[in-house]
């Protein structure tokens, strides 16, 4: 047998096997000293990953399987409609509910299946597709056009408190100029949460509308962003930022 | 053949009580969990993203399985089904995020995917542990194409047959025997070719796990 038909037997060597293949693949590497050093690499590698550590998840990830799953099945709320949408700055899938916007997320090349999932699991709420109204259009066009928010248009009801007003404190910065996550936190009276209100913005599920990209390091630093950095120079660009 | 039929009938048919339903639903998140969380783990490096795939694979099968037959459902493998249900999950996400510095579909090409990983080391949160050796062998895993990389996992770190890993990836066998050889080249020209001493002298992996 050639070096490389044995090889090819050598991973049928971990599971059960018959003897005889067995005794072909050792009797080969016997008299193969350079098949024998790669036989004992690939013993490695099998070696190394069977190793890795099998990290627990978190306690809660069950929890907030079933969770999800009350969410979707919940029939006393009308779902979240998402709709997908073309703007000046890309493709959005846009949420709403009655006549209010709950939801954004750019169009990154994922599945709407993967989109809805991801919806539901920011909003414990049942999403589902649709088309948008005109009155979502209409919004969309006035914030693209001044970049500055019409409160009575979003629905961040289910939000934390906090969460709230830190995404409140966000759409009073002006477009085209940024404010440190510092000055977000001392908005609203909590100046020694600078990290929290990062964790929020990260986490804002009305990006854009709430203009988590005008928040940046205290240093000006524009840090970072769920779409990439390129992306959020790219809004405060179209804003009218010079930074 | 009526014995023939009715043994096939007593093997593919499960207790019924075991027979995955919305209405055990949350025994199956207990049963499968940590197997599915291990294998997302392993295919991103990013226990975030892991959890939220395992998340959301839970949902897709929730959702699933409310729509079949009872009969599909006792038919249903379960484990096979989870994980192929995981790794769909994680190939949409992995393709919709910003394009790694890793060319995941330079995979005809072994020695392109070294060169590449020689220029940009994957970046440090996608790593799970700091501990040296275990890191080493998760960026190299990280370093795989896709398929190569669900290959390896399935092999060696889910412990998963031929058969089984052939069935959760809709591949034949022998793919699935070529992806797992082709895998294990690139992760001992990553490695190194210390990496044999590793499995002879049972060191200093094994010390760390």
């Amino acid at each position: 047998m050639r070096c490389r038909d044995v090889e090819a037997l050598w991973d049928e060597l971990r599971g059960e096997c018959q003897a005889s293949l067995k005794e072909t693949v050792h009797s080969h590497l016997r008299a193969c000293p350079s098949c024998q050093a790669m036989y004992e690499q690939y013993e490695g590698v099998a070696y190394c990953l069977s190793c890795l550590p099998r990290p627990e998840p978190s306690c809660d990830l069950a929890k907030k399987v079933v969770q999800h799953i009350a969410a979707i099945k919940g029939k006393g709320y009308p779902p979240i409609v998402l709709a997908a949408v073309t703007t000046p700055v890309g493709r959005l899938y846009v949420g709403f509910k009655c006549d209010r916007i709950a939801y954004v997320s750019l169009d990154t090349g994922a599945p709407a299946e993967e989109i809805v999932a991801r919806a539901e699991r920011r909003l414990h709420r049942r999403v589902v597709e649709g088309t948008a109204p005109g009155w979502l259009m209409h919004a969309l066009d006035r914030f693209f056009n001044t970049w500055s928010l019409d409160d009575a248009l979003v629905d961040i009801s289910d939000l934390t408190p906090f969460e709230q007003a830190a995404l409140r404190a966000a759409a009073r910065i002006p477009p085209g100029e940024v404010r440190s996550y510092a000055w977000v936190a001392t908005q609203i009276g909590r100046p020694k949460a600078a990290r929290a209100v990062g964790r929020v913005m990260a986490r804002n599920p009305l990006p854009l509308l709430f203009p988590c990209h005008r928040v940046v390091d205290s240093s000006g630093d524009l840090h970072d962003y769920y779409y990439g950095l390129e992306m959020k120079a790219r809004l405060l660009q179209m804003e009218g930022y010079r930074g | 053949m009526p014995t023939a039929t009715s043994g096939r009938t007593a093997v593919t048919h499960p207790p019924a009580d075991s027979t995955p339903s919305v209405a055990n639903f949350e025994r199956v998140v207990d049963d499968y969990q940590r197997r599915l969380y291990g294998f997302a783990l392993r295919m991103t490096g990013n226990r975030e993203d892991a959890e939220e795939i395992v998340q959301d694979a839970f949902v897709r099968a929730y959702r699933a399985l409310g729509k079949m037959s009872p009969e599909q459902r006792a038919d249903l493998r379960l484990q096979p089904w989870l994980y192929t249900i995981t790794l769909n999950v994680t190939r949409n996400r992995l393709r919709s995020k910003r394009p790694s510095n890793v060319a995941l579909d330079a995979l005809a090409d072994p020695d392109a995917i070294l060169r590449e990983s020689h220029e940009g080391p994957p970046q440090p949160e996608t790593i799970v542990e700091q501990n040296t050796e275990i890191a080493l062998v998760e960026r190299a895993l990280l370093q795989l194409p896709m398929h190569l990389r669900a290959a390896a996992t399935l092999r060696f770190i889910e412990g998963r047959s031929h058969p089984e890993i052939a069935e959760i990836l809709n591949q034949p066998i022998g793919t699935v025997k070529s992806h797992v050889h082709r895998a294990v080249r690139i992760l001992r020209r990553i490695l190194g070719p210390q990496i044999g001493r590793f499995a002879t002298e049972g060191v200093p992996l094994h010390a760390l796990s």
